[in-house]
């Protein structure tokens, strides 16, 4: 990352949802940079919040839900202060632009899949008709579909559904945006497709310049793609540090719980590192450090105040009172400290 | 390494001892996602939300009670008996309601071979809504006997399904005209003609709803476990289809009560003699050009509107609210 | 593992959907055994016929063709009552979806007694809500809880009512169909160490299948690779994960995401390409071989030389 141009910088974000006379309390005062050019990871399990998060930066929560407080700048405008669906039209494919899960519900199974593409260069970028057509063409093969001329003319359920992945990408990029958010871009797809679509998002990147925000609860993922990772918990940014930091040296006890609950660190017959117990209900409100209850490590204060963010280098800071200087001294589980390990000696094997 | 924090300056005068492990419970971790939730008092909960519905069911329980108990209150008239005029020794025909210049009383006025028409459309009332209910709970049953196991049970679906094809492709209304017509017009004819027709379109329904969830992961799962077929339609199934099949059964009244007054219209319906508000209508019907009488077709009408769209909105409101998804 | 005794045995087993032109063959002349106290990993990718296998195993989905012989006795086709009762009460599953396979409408009471009723062996009312109780002690879940409805539970609560519905049935093989892929990633641990624990505990036999190789390496002893209704590969799971043979399980281990950037970013794909690898099928049918004790695998003659040289090395 040598570049450190902000392109987006949320602070303090505070979404709330209406249901049926209680107030759910999404996003719960989330602060967050984004730099030109970069992949930042989003993680956390499903109602930690991370779709809720940047679907706000686009105008697309749900009609029962609003931002409360806080603020998203981008471009010197505050997107938080957006209102009309016209303020938004400015933003939303143009500036940023999203990949979603599932490829089959974001396509028009009624139209081929080559004028979509080309319906979202016309409406973006100032092309019509034939110059429309031909970039849509180039911007098939971009994406790896082989005979883009061909496959123009074909519809949505010709594809298989990676191949429906890469359309949706497409689509995403014929926008020509900033920046791109892949909300679990590759869930519902088979491993070896994964990887393949994963490639292909790294390769648009650098060609387009695009800046992407990965969504996702998949820790493979986010190691193969991800500079700079944001692990969420209970609508709440709670680590949020580069790649090698969040992986090497995690610091929030969530994050050591995520990490080592995975079998690849596990070893075999015996039981793997696990967090008791469920999320917690985000219609009550929470007091001090949400994690708390479940946290093997958690102190007396987690129950009290919620954590400040401590800094562990300029670029990784976390939200526990564990950083804090009075706090007892914890070691993170052994598989984390054995991850660590390995990284070293394989370092040290390169060498 | 120093630490820096970011948010909080360091002095925050926080009492160092709170910096100690908290006693971590197990269990506790276990209830922080439970929320206590109970199926029908979140239905209860959100019907009664519903201000329309609420007022429209209070209505009706009214409605249904004076029915009951009219006939005992006292100065009641009989709704048959033909009451005549002790001073001229004619009849009391057409007597405008509560007219003052008549010695006898008649609170919704006389029809034209006076009879007292508060009586007869209490007594109608309650004729119509037994047929309405009986017919109902009769679809119901049988509806729902045969729509789960045409649904559920694959070897039975090529026959039932050819039955229906054959019974459905009758007309209703031809079916419903036989019948009265070949047997003695009488309450039970009408509820009978209405019961053999009625109970196909709700078997097909709950045919239909359980085709869809038949397959379900659940449902695998207790094949699995070896439950008998009677048992998953029973705590499997119907529970799922509870909300949908009361809506059906809450219009089926006011259906029910709607193809009477269709068949007395025709004049299959019940015999004269007998107060029903098809035949309360369908003598009104026929004064309804008389600006003076159309009174004897307001009262029925009136009557059968509100039970008619009472059933459709309780019975509406109470799908809604009896769908988990609509509970928080 | 000497000398072991086998549970269950597939032979040559093929699951079809449809009839006539529709016909699909989802299972193809596959054959596996299980033995007794081990667990068996069976990976592929979705529509490969894993879940199928399964569920001919359990019979929901009837067999073609092919037998599935259960201690000694055959157990697919028409079996009498006395049979299909013990079958049922002996080989139980545990299913992908924890939101889809409680059933709403009942107390997890009802849900976990559910096969207890069935079967009608726990002498008094008083003895049923022991076995329940027990149960839900078993996996780690509150007694009191019998009395809530499951949409109360979060998703990793409800797949454990779902393993206590089926431990009250006492079962010798328990088919675990994705048991943890539709779970949140800090839960997935719980009920990975849940199952182990109760293998343990109670002398389960696990087949246990996934389409995620790393957990399915965790669980393991033995791991089968299916692809597109035919397994391809089978071996212990170190040997398979040290030595792979066929070009699809290669293609799958490479897959395999690390949770290590510098690893993951520098990571090559093995591409499975079916016509370029087998381009000689049509003439050179393959066969499902042990090309060494233990390890079989599918493929033809010429194949087979080719392995057989890579594994001389």
């Amino acid at each position: 990352m040598t570049n450190n141009e902000k392109v987006l910088s949320v602070d303090n974000l505070v979404i709330k949802f209406n249901l049926r006379g209680q107030e759910l309390t999404a996003i719960r005062g989330a602060s967050l940079e984004l730099y030109k050019g970069e992949s930042l990871a989003i993680v956390g399990e499903s109602g930690s919040g991370k779709s809720v998060f940047t679907k706000s930066f686009m105008g697309l929560l749900d009609a029962n839900g609003r931002i409360e407080s806080g603020s998203i700048i981008y471009k010197d405008n505050d997107l938080a202060k957006y209102k009309t669906e016209d303020d938004w039209i400015k933003i939303r494919g143009k500036e940023i632009a999203m990949v979603f899960q599932d490829p089959m519900t974001s396509l028009n199974p009624l139209k081929t899949v080559g004028k979509q593409v080309q319906e979202s260069i016309e409406l973006h970028q100032n092309l019509q008709g034939e110059e429309a057509k031909k970039l849509a063409v180039e911007i098939l093969n971009d994406v790896g579909i082989s005979e883009p001329e061909r496959r123009y003319k074909q519809y949505p359920h010709e594809f298989s559904g990676g191949m429906r992945q890469r359309v949706v990408i497409a689509i995403a990029v014929a926008c020509n945006p900033n920046i791109l958010i892949c909300d679990e871009p590759t869930t519902a797809l088979d491993v070896t497709i994964q990887a393949q679509i994963l490639q292909l998002l790294k390769n648009l990147q650098k060609k387009y310049q695009l800046t992407i925000i990965y969504i996702t609860h998949d820790l493979g993922v986010v190691a193969n793609v991800a500079d700079r990772i944001a692990v969420m918990y209970a609508g709440d940014i709670i680590e949020l540090g580069l790649s090698e930091e969040v992986f090497f040296d995690p610091k929030h006890p969530y994050t050591w719980a995520l990490l080592s609950s995975l079998p690849q660190l596990g070893i075999k017959g015996e039981e793997l590192y696990s967090i008791k117990g469920t999320p917690p209900n985000l219609f009550k409100e929470i007091k001090g450090d949400a994690f708390a209850p479940r946290n093997p490590h958690a102190l007396k204060i987690d129950f009290e105040k919620r954590p400040p963010y401590f800094e562990v280098t300029p670029t990784h800071k976390a939200r526990t009172w564990l950083l804090d200087p009075r706090a007892p001294k914890v070691e993170p589980p052994l598989s984390i400290q054995k991850m660590r390990e390995m990284e070293v000696k394989r370092g040290e094997r390169l060498e | 390494m120093t630490r820096k924090k970011i948010m909080n300056d360091i002095n925050d005068n926080i009492d160092p001892s709170l910096f100690e492990f908290a006693e971590y419970d197990e269990t506790k971790s276990e209830l922080t996602g439970y929320s206590n939730y109970s199926f029908w008092k979140s239905t209860f909960q959100v019907f009664m939300k519903n201000k329309v519905a609420v007022a429209l069911l209070i209505l009706i329980v009214s409605v249904v009670l004076f029915t009951a108990i009219q006939p005992y209150l006292p100065n009641q008239k009989s709704p048959t008996q033909i009451y005549i005029n002790p001073e001229t020794g004619l009849q009391y025909r057409n007597i405008r309601p509560n007219d003052p210049s008549v010695s006898e009383n008649f609170i919704f006025g006389t029809n034209s071979i006076g009879q007292d028409l508060w009586a007869r459309i209490w007594s109608g009332t309650r004729t119509s809504l037994f047929i309405g209910v009986s017919v109902a709970i009769f679809e119901a049953i049988v509806g729902i006997t045969i729509g789960a196991l045409w649904g559920y049970v694959r070897k039975l679906d090529a026959v039932i399904t050819e039955v229906y094809n054959v019974w459905d492709n009758i007309p209703t209304t031809v079916v419903l005209i036989i019948l009265t017509y070949v047997m003695k017009p009488s309450i039970s004819t009408i509820i009978f003609a209405m019961c053999m027709t009625g109970w196909l379109q709700m078997a097909r329904f709950v045919r239909n709803l359980i085709l869809i969830i038949r397959d379900r992961e659940y449902n695998l799962a207790s094949r699995c476990l070896g439950t008998p077929t009677s048992r998953i339609i029973t705590k499997n199934l119907l529970p799922y289809l509870v909300s949908v099949i009361m809506l059906r059964m809450a219009l089926a009244i006011p259906a029910a009560i709607g193809n009477e007054v269709f068949l007395s219209y025709i004049g299959m319906g019940l015999p004269i003699d007998i107060p029903s508000l098809g035949n309360l209508i369908n003598e009104g019907r026929a004064l309804m050009m008389d600006p003076n009488q159309r009174y004897q077709l307001f009262f029925p009408a009136a009557v059968i509107s509100v039970v008619t769209i009472s059933f459709y909105v309780i019975g509406n409101v109470f799908a809604d609210s009896a769908d988990p998804r609509n509970h928080v | 593992m000497s000398n072991k005794e086998c549970l269950l045995e597939v032979k040559n087993l093929r699951v079809e959907f449809g009839k006539g032109k529709q016909k699909f063959v989802a299972v193809n002349d596959v054959s596996f055994n299980i033995y007794k106290g081990e667990t068996f990993g069976l990976v592929g990718e979705s529509g490969s016929g894993k879940t199928t296998i399964g569920r001919a195993i359990i019979r929901i989905n009837p067999a073609a063709s092919g037998d599935i012989i259960y201690n000694g006795q055959k157990i697919s086709g028409k079996i009498d009552k006395e049979l299909d009762s013990q079958v049922t009460r002996k080989i139980q599953m545990i299913f992908q979806d924890p939101m889809a396979s409680l059933n709403e409408r009942a107390k997890v009471d009802y849900i976990v007694s559910e096969g207890l009723y069935n079967l009608k062996n726990y002498g008094s009312e008083e003895g049923r809500k022991k076995k329940v109780e027990q149960a839900l002690l078993d996996v780690g879940l509150l007694p009191e809880f019998a009395s809530r409805f499951p949409h109360e539970f979060s998703g990793g609560q409800r797949q454990r009512i779902g393993i206590a519905r089926v431990l009250v049935m006492e079962p010798e093989l328990v088919i675990a169909d994705e048991p943890i892929s539709a779970l949140d990633v800090s839960i997935r641990a719980q009920v990975i160490n849940l199952l182990s624990d109760l293998q343990k505990k109670k002398g389960l036999t696990y087949l246990f299948i996934a389409h995620d190789l790393s957990v399915v390496r965790f669980i393991s002893d033995r791991i089968a690779v299916i692809y597109k209704g035919n397994i391809v590969e089978l071996a212990e799971s170190e040997k398979l994960f040290a030595n792979p043979l066929h070009p699809y399980t290669k293609s799958l281990l490479s897959a395999i995401p690390t949770p290590n950037p510098n690893v993951e970013r520098n990571k090559i794909i093995e591409v499975y390409e079916p016509k370029k690898s087998h381009f000689d099928y049509d003439s050179n049918r393959p066969k499902w071989v042990e090309i060494e004790p233990e390890h079989y695998i599918l493929a033809n003659d010429r194949e087979l030389e080719g392995y057989k040289k890579i594994m001389g090395r």
